[in-house]
């Protein structure tokens, strides 16, 4: 027993002393899914050039698709990637759990701090300013609109292109115009999880509201259920009992089923953002000329896009030396605010990829405010195009407007999505509903969460 | 008389005679026929859309006059491309294979440890075996959702990521099977554990001589349960397996509802993918299976 | 006892020799309940009490935890809720398969073909199901069970949109999956029925009615009770059915308290307040077990 012992321990300590001689590895979590061939192709381009670059550094393909469910048990036993792309509503609670590595001073001596977009970089650092994050892309929300239903309706301009709705009332008459022409539903109102209340705040934005304030005391105030919140909320409650335009059940729509109908041709209208152009295209079969992209629609209250970005984490037990490898990885992707040879490469790469996969090329939205960086993307783009310009400047001329780009409401925003959505559960599934009274409730709920959270 | 061996229930021939329990019995017999169109029908129906495309199945298909779409039942053809196209691309075959492994070490661990461990509470009963029955008993009622994250960092600190072993392992931790198992053993006569033991033989010998063999009709019940449990687990094997080579067929369905290249069919022949082999099991079987399960029924 | 030749001392030392052999046998399974169950679920239980950031406990709290999720704005709902389940479960999923299994005994044709239909769905993979039914409940025209109205006229229905019937229907979806094989089990308890049994009975000039009150049902009782209580406990976990087809909606007509430590650990990461409602559902499991427990023993008496 005693000679099993020391042999397994000379065996631990060298295993040991060999780690340590070890090079630097890279667990790329980034790296596409199995079935994601056309994505392979191009990182193993990047790998390529990043092995030759830098020979010292072993690349691990470990592909991880985040999802909530698979987070925690991986971060607890230190099995996450070292570098790995998350979702915008993620910083705070990864941060607060301490499941994410600080990079702040990766970047500073990157000297890509001040490079990033204010609002991004707000959006990926702790109240101290410590930055963890770094945006693969920035993005706003839209209205995307499945041409061929505008033009079965007869909703198009002499070019052909879509005469889109302008208003939040516009769009509910066309949306009434498609639904009686074609049978198909004018918009895709979710209403099943949280991106139902995600969406919904961009909505009551327009209508006039704010959903959080800060008194004079420097307390977060839940203020879902002023005058003009709750207008909003009635407007959509409109959308299913007085123009009946809404897909058949929207307590079944959650961002995927959306890209599904708004692709198949079962709704016309959709909530979206830039980057998920792929979704209704190569995803859900519609055709890339027949995608098109406007703002969301004004309201009372003004014409907001609700902006965000996407980040990329790195592993809270990733070495500076691993956090350094996976940026100079992004680097190559062209993800970063560095205009190398390879970067430039790796857009292009990524460019004719999209294009050969039927995924429309559109402008990115800058995540780094580098004018130089920003311009190459876009020629890079425009050499790569696959769509008509036309069909996307409304959505572009939209987030251009000055004060358009509004960042999502501050505090505990999931659990005010959460409130929202059941209230809009209830509005599209009673037509008796009292929206008034929902969201006095839903109010209410928000700022017991707020006091006990936030406000302590 | 061969029609008292058929009507060997509470109803007999003779009773038919009269309409009241004709009409009953017509109704009864209604009532199953039913029953068993309610079971197939959704396989039949998951597996005749399996056959459709994206937008066929979501929206209908398009009448180029009126630009309106329509409702069809059947697919509008019944060629086979959508489903081998589902499984070249996400490469089927390793995945049954991989479910193939972790199913039959699981079914092993599952009859043995958790028979052994009822064998020790029902017959040998050391002291102190009430003690461990009970909390046997409560982990029945305590959810076990969050204590995935836990059991994951323990798995993952003894190096045992990226295997099948911890699956294979856990099955044999079931406070259902070793409550099947005990109440089976329990009603075992005592007379062929004693002739064992005036043979020479040890616990562990007459377990396996003699309990074993004896309880095929409860082995069997928890074969098909392990075989089912093993089959249709996926959180566990997603966090152990995810990513490498030995993903089973139920971590790819779970992963589609996070993947950017899978769409409502992918889905739905996922489905008939990760249900044909256990039904087709079950067919072969079901003789077997039905008269065993019948006679291990719990003498609760 | 008294005249076993052993001396005392000896005795017991043969005893302690014996369960330590015994012990040895069931040590595996010790070892992997230990493992696998015990031990991840005691850390669950003692996260309860602490306020944690990730699963790592960082201070002692005693029960705010629990003062926090119960005064949270959709615990009521979904304890409410998860009787509603309990009521609809044995409405629908209590009686059905015990019907199922007489209709099957008493049938003369078929047998083995309605066997076969009912335990088929049990060997569907719950993912598979729960993704399946809700494709079934579509509530637009091209759902599987609109489909079928659609043939006779009838227009679509929004199953899951109904605050009043989306419980009944999630049962539903559960019963689809779980009665085939709850109705094998009492199927196997009416095998042990005698025919002889039935026979004296009809000279005892029973009608139908009569033999089936007297003899098929209390030959199911003993079974149904067991499984009475072991439904109870499942219906109290009902987790995926609601989380994949509702997400418990709408307005938490069909959120159930296991969601509810679903969305604590899973979507908000926070695993102490999800164990609080964990021990909370636990405690209300021991609690009905033991009142029931009583309840039949005394009835017993």
């Amino acid at each position: 027993m005693k000679k099993l012992v020391s042999v397994l321990l000379t065996l631990c300590l060298c295993l040991a002393a060999f780690g340590a001689l070890a090079e630097t590895t890279l667990k790329l979590g980034v790296y596409p899914e199995e079935v994601a061939t056309d994505a392979i192709a191009s990182h193993e381009t990047y790998i390529e050039k990043y092995s030759a670059q830098y020979p010292d550094v072993t690349v691990e393909r470990a592909h991880y698709k985040y999802s909530t469910d698979t987070f925690v048990p991986m971060a607890e036993a230190g099995t996450v990637p070292t570098v790995f792309e998350s979702w915008f509503t993620e910083p705070k609670k990864l941060i607060g759990g301490q499941f994410i590595a600080d990079i702040t001073d990766e970047l500073e001596a990157r000297g890509w701090l001040s490079k990033m977009n204010p609002s991004i970089r707000t959006l990926m650092s702790d109240e101290n300013g410590r930055v963890y994050g770094v945006p693969r892309d920035a993005y706003a929300l839209g209205l995307m609109l499945n041409a061929e239903l505008f033009e079965d309706a007869g909703l198009v301009d002499e070019n052909g292109i879509p005469l889109y709705p302008k208003t939040w009332e516009e769009l509910a008459e066309t949306a009434k115009t498609i639904k009686d022409a074609t049978g198909s539903a004018g918009l895709c109102l979710l209403a099943k999880d949280n991106a139902g209340g995600w969406h919904f705040s961009n909505i009551a934005w327009a209508f006039g509201a704010t959903l959080e304030n800060q008194d004079a005391d420097g307390k977060w105030i839940a203020n879902l259920n002023s005058a003009e919140a709750v207008a909003a909320m009635q407007y959509v409650k409109d959308l299913k009992w007085k123009y009946d335009v809404l897909t058949a059940d929207p307590t079944s729509e959650d961002w995927g089923t959306g890209f599904t109908q708004l692709g198949t041709g079962a709704a016309a209208m959709y909530i979206a953002a830039n980057d998920a152009v792929n979704m209704p295209t190569q995803q859900n079969g519609l055709a890339v000329d027949k995608l098109m992209m406007c703002g969301i629609p004004a309201g009372p209250g003004g014409q907001y896009s609700l902006m965000g970005g996407t980040p990329y984490f790195f592993a809270a037990n990733a070495t500076p030396d691993e956090i350094n490898a996976a940026l100079d990885y992004l680097v190559i992707m062209g993800k970063a605010p560095e205009l190398t040879d390879d970067a430039i490469e790796g857009l292009r790469v990524d460019a004719k990829n999209r294009k050969e996969n039927g995924i429309p090329n559109i402008v990115e939205f800058p995540a780094w405010s580098d004018p130089e960086l920003v311009a190459k993307r876009q020629e890079i783009i425009s050499e790569y195009s696959n769509v008509d310009a036309r069909m996307f400047q409304p959505y572009f001329d939209a987030v251009a407007t000055e004060g358009n780009l509004r960042m999502e409401e501050p505090q505990n925003a999931q659990e005010m999505y959460a409130e929202l959505t059941k209230v809009l559960q209830a509005v599209v599934t009673d037509e008796n509903a009292d929206v008034q009274a929902l969201m006095d409730t839903a109010s209410a709920n928000l700022q017991q969460i707020l006091d006990e959270q936030v406000n302590k | 008389m061969k029609s008292d061996v058929v009507f060997s229930g509470a109803v007999r021939r003779y009773d038919l005679k009269r309409p009241g329990v004709k009409v009953g019995y017509g109704l009864m017999t209604l009532f199953c026929i039913l029953a068993a169109i309610v079971a197939l029908l959704p396989i039949l129906w998951v597996i005749i859309s399996g056959f459709k495309d994206l937008q066929e199945f979501n929206r209908g298909v398009k009448n180029l006059t009126d630009k309106r779409y329509y409702i069809q039942f059947l697919p509008q053809s019944f060629s086979l491309e959508g489903y081998l196209k589902t499984w070249n691309q996400f490469k089927y075959v390793r995945y049954y294979l991989n479910s193939l492994a972790v199913v039959t070490g699981s079914v092993v661990t599952a009859v043995v440890v958790n028979g052994l461990f009822a064998y020790g509470l029902s017959r040998l009963k050391p002291r102190g075996w009430k003690v461990v029955y009970g909390l046997v008993m409560a982990t029945l009622m305590v959810p076990a959702t969050t204590s995935i994250v836990p059991l994951f960092v323990n798995i993952t600190k003894l190096g045992m990521g990226g295997s099948f072993i911890p699956l294979w392992l856990m099955m044999g931790a079931s406070a259902f099977y070793v409550v099947l198992f005990k109440n089976f053993y329990d009603a075992m006569p005592t007379s062929l554990l004693e002739a064992g033991r005036l043979d020479g033989c040890n616990s562990l010998q007459l377990f396996f001589r003699i309990v074993l063999p004896l309880s095929m009709p409860i082995n069997i019940v928890i074969v098909i349960y392990a075989v089912n449990a093993a089959w249709s687990d996926f959180l566990l094997p997603y966090l152990l397996l995810g990513g490498t080579k030995l993903e089973t067929v139920m971590v790819r369905l779970f992963t589609y509802r996070t993947s950017d290249r899978v769409n409502n069919m992918d889905i739905i022949r996922a489905i008939v993918f990760s249900i044909i082999p256990p039904i087709l099991l079950f067919i072969a079987f079901q003789r077997q299976i039905t008269q065993n399960v019948m006679s291990a029924g719990i003498k609760g | 006892m008294q005249t076993s030749p052993i001396p005392h001392a000896g005795r017991a030392k043969a005893k302690w020799k014996r369960d330590l052999g015994s012990w040895c046998v069931m040590l595996p399974g010790l070892l992997l309940f230990a493992f696998f169950i015990w031990e991840p679920l005691l850390e669950a239980v003692r996260l309860s009490v602490y306020e944690a950031q990730g699963t790592r406990a960082i201070r002692f709290v005693g029960l705010d935890n629990y003062r926090s999720v119960i005064a949270g704005p959709d615990f009521w709902p979904s304890v409410t809720n998860t009787f509603v389940y309990l009521l609809w479960s044995l409405l629908i999923g209590f009686l059905l398969p015990m019907a199922l299994a007489i209709g099957i005994h008493e049938s003369v044709r078929g047998k083995g073909l309605y066997r076969t239909a009912v335990y088929l769905p049990n060997i569907v993979p719950g993912l598979a199901t729960v993704f399946l039914w809700k494709y079934l409940f579509k509530s637009d025209a091209y759902g599987g069970l609109n489909m079928l109205l659609g043939a006779v006229g009838i227009p679509p229905q929004g199953w899951l949109s109904n605050a009043a019937i989306v419980i009944p229907m999630i049962v539903v979806t559960m019963t689809w999956k779980g009665a085939g094989s709850t109705a094998l089990l009492y199927l196997a308890g009416l095998q042990g029925v005698s025919p002889e049994l039935y026979e004296a009975a009809i000279i005892d000039g029973a009608n139908v009615r009569q033999r089936v009150w007297n003899i098929t049902l209390p030959q199911l009782y003993n079974l149904a009770r067991t499984l009475f209580i072991l439904q109870v406990i499942a219906v109290f976990q009902v987790l995926y059915e609601p989380l994949v087809m509702t997400n418990g909606g709408p307005n938490n007509a069909s959120i159930s308290m296991m969601q509810l430590v679903y969305r604590y650990a899973f979507d908000q990461y926070d695993y102490s307040r999800a164990s609080a409602v964990s021990v909370i559902v636990a405690i209300a499991l021991l609690t009905l077990t033991f009142i029931y427990n009583r309840v039949n023993k005394e009835k017993e008496m």
